[in-house]
C-alpha cells in the first residue's frame, strides 16, 4: 500500500511544484512590497514627526497583535463589504503586505534609532537636507542592524504565506491538503510539503546566520 | 556677523540661555567658558539650529536663524561646527567624509570635492590617512579630519564645542595647532574651551557664562588675570587647580 501511495505521489508531484511555485511567488512579491512600505513606515517611525508616528504606531499595533490569519479574513470577507473586491490571490498579498510591512517597519526603525544621535547632527551641521542625512549617513550605518533580522524576517514571510491557503490560493500548504484527501498518508504527503517550504527557507537561514555573523565583526 | 538679540531657551523648567544679547564681529575668535550646565554648548547649537529657541532671535550673516523661511542648508554651509566627540561617518574613509558634503551640499564635481577634500586634509597635516576609516585613528587625528571636513566647505563661522574634551593629554596640542592656524587666517570663531592657552594666544575676546547668562566677558588676559565677578574668579581658580 505504502510503495502504492508512494508512486502516486511521485505521478502528482509536479502539482506540488506548482503549489510551490505559487508559494514562492506570494512569498517573493509580498517581500519586495513589505521591505519598499516597511521602510517608509520604519522611517515615519523613527522621525520626529509626532502624528505620523502616532499613526504608523496604531498600524503596527494592530498588524502585530493580531492573527495573520483573522488579517487575510479582514481582507478577503470583510473588505468586499467595504466596496474592496479582491480575488484570492491579490487579496493574499495585500494580507501579507499589511503583516509583513509592520514587521519590517519596526525592524528598520530599530536600526535607525540604534545610530548615534550625534551621527544626525554631524550631517545637519555639514548642510544636509533630512532626506540627505538619512540616506548618505544614517541608512547606510543602520543596514548593519537591519539585515540580519530582516532576512530573518522574510523566511517568516515564507512560512506565513501557508495561511494564505485558507481563502482558497492553491499554494503549497492546500496542494498538501488536497492531496491527502486522495492519498490518506499524512505523514508523506505532509513530510513533502515540509521539505518543500524547507527548500525555500533554509538558503535564507543560512544567509541570516552568515550576515549576523559578518555584520557583528 | 553673529547677533543674539534677546534670546531665551528652555529645556522644561531649566532655563538654559537667560536673555542673551550678544554682537560677534566677523573674524573675531570669541572663547566661551563657564561650569558645566552653565548653557555654553547649547549657545553654540543655537546658531546653526542644531537647537530651537523659544524667544528673540540670532542672526547669522543677515539671515534670521530659527525663522522657519530661512534656507538652512545655505545657513549651515556657511557655518561649520566642531563636535566633542567628533561625529565621523564611521562607514566611509576619511576622504569620504571630508568630499560628503561639498558633493552634496555644494554640487561640486566629485574630482573636485576629493581635490579640496586633499587639500583640507594636508592642511590639518594628515594626507596620509585618506584611505584610512575613522577607527583606525586616534583622537586627535579624528579631530583633526573632523576639523578638514567642515574646512571643505569654505565656512565663514566656524563653531567648536569642547572639541579637546575628549582627547588624551598628549592630543589636544595638535588640534589646538591646527586651531591656532585657522584663528590667524581671520575665520570667524566661537570656541567653547577651558583651554586657558588657547584662549589667551588666539582668543579676541572671552566669555563667561554660569546658570544661561553671560556674567561677563573680557580680553583674555585682563579675564584670566583678573576677573571682574566672584563667579569668574571661582571659576578660573577651579580650572587652574585642576
Amino acid at each position: 500500500m505504502m510503495a502504492f501511495y508512494l508512486s502516486r505521489l511521485v505521478e502528482i508531484f509536479p502539482f506540488f511544484l506548482k503549489g510551490l511555485w505559487m508559494t514562492t511567488k506570494i512569498a517573493f512579491i509580498s517581500l519586495i512590497i513589505c521591505t519598499l512600505i516597511g521602510f517608509v513606515l520604519g522611517v515615519i517611525r523613527a522621525s520626529n514627526n509626532v502624528w505620523l508616528k502616532r499613526i504608523v504606531g496604531v498600524y503596527v499595533a494592530f498588524a502585530r497583535g493580531t492573527p495573520f490569519v483573522v488579517q487575510i479574513f479582514i481582507v478577503f470577507f470583510v473588505f468586499p463589504e467595504w466596496g474592496i473586491q479582491l480575488e484570492a490571490f491579490p487579496a493574499a498579498l495585500l494580507a501579507m503586505a499589511i503583516m509583513g510591512s509592520a514587521f519590517v517597519c519596526e525592524i528598520v526603525a530599530g536600526g535607525i534609532n540604534s545610530i548615534p544621535k550625534g551621527q544626525w547632527e554631524a550631517s545637519a551641521s555639514s548642510g544636509l537636507t533630512k532626506i540627505q542625512q538619512l540616506r548618505l549617513v544614517i541608512i547606510p550605518q543602520s543596514m548593519k542592524v537591519i539585515i540580519p533580522p530582516l532576512v530573518g524576517q522574510y523566511v517568516l514571510l515564507i512560512k506565513d504565506t501557508s495561511v494564505v491557503s485558507v481563502i482558497g490560493v492553491t499554494e503549497l500548504t492546500r496542494v498538501g491538503w488536497i492531496t491527502v484527501v486522495r492519498i490518506p498518508e499524512g505523514l508523506m504527503v505532509f513530510a513533502l510539503v515540509g521539505v518543500l517550504y524547507f527548500s525555500i527557507s533554509y538558503p535564507l537561514i543560512l544567509l541570516s546566520n552568515y550576515l549576523e555573523r559578518r555584520m557583528t565583526v | 556677523m553673529i547677533e543674539f538679540k534677546g534670546v531665551n531657551k528652555w529645556f522644561g523648567k531649566l532655563h538654559v540661555l537667560a536673555e542673551i544679547n550678544l554682537f560677534i564681529p566677523k573674524g573675531e575668535v570669541l572663547v566661551i567658558c563657564g561650569p558645566s550646565g552653565s548653557g555654553k554648548s547649547t549657545l553654540i547649537r543655537c546658531i546653526n539650529k542644531l537647537e530651537p529657541i523659544q524667544e528673540g532671535e540670532i542672526i547669522v550673516n543677515e539671515m534670521s536663524v530659527h525663522k522657519p523661511s530661512t534656507n538652512l542648508t545655505k545657513l549651515r554651509g556657511e557655518v561649520g561646527f566642531v563636535f566633542q566627540q567628533f561625529h565621523l561617518y564611521p562607514n566611509m574613509t576619511v576622504l569620504q567624509n571630508i568630499m560628503l558634503a561639498p558633493i552634496h551640499v555644494k554640487k561640486i564635481a566629485k574630482a573636485d570635492a576629493e581635490k579640496i577634500a586633499r587639500e583640507k586634509l594636508e592642511r590639518v597635516g594628515l594626507s596620509e590617512k585618506a584611505a584610512a576609516y575613522p577607527i583606525q585613528l586616534s583622537g586627535g587625528q579624528q579631530q583633526r579630519v573632523a576639523i578638514a571636513r567642515n574646512l571643505a566647505m569654505s565656512p565663514e563661522i566656524m563653531l567648536f564645542d569642547e572639541p579637546t574634551s575628549a582627547l588624551d593629554p598628549e592630543m589636544i596640542g595638535e588640534v589646538l595647532d591646527v586651531m591656532v592656524g585657522l584663528a590667524s587666517e581671520g575665520i570667524t570663531m566661537c570656541v567653547v574651551t577651558h583651554e586657558m592657552g588657547f584662549a589667551k594666544k588666539v582668543a579676541h575676546r572671552v566669555l563667561f557664562m554660569d546658570e544661561g547668562k553671560i556674567i561677563e566677558t573680557g580680553k583674555p588676559g585682563a579675564f584670566f588675570d583678573n576677573p571682574k565677578t566672584d563667579r569668574a574668579a571661582d571659576f578660573i581658580s577651579k580650572i587652574l587647580t585642576h
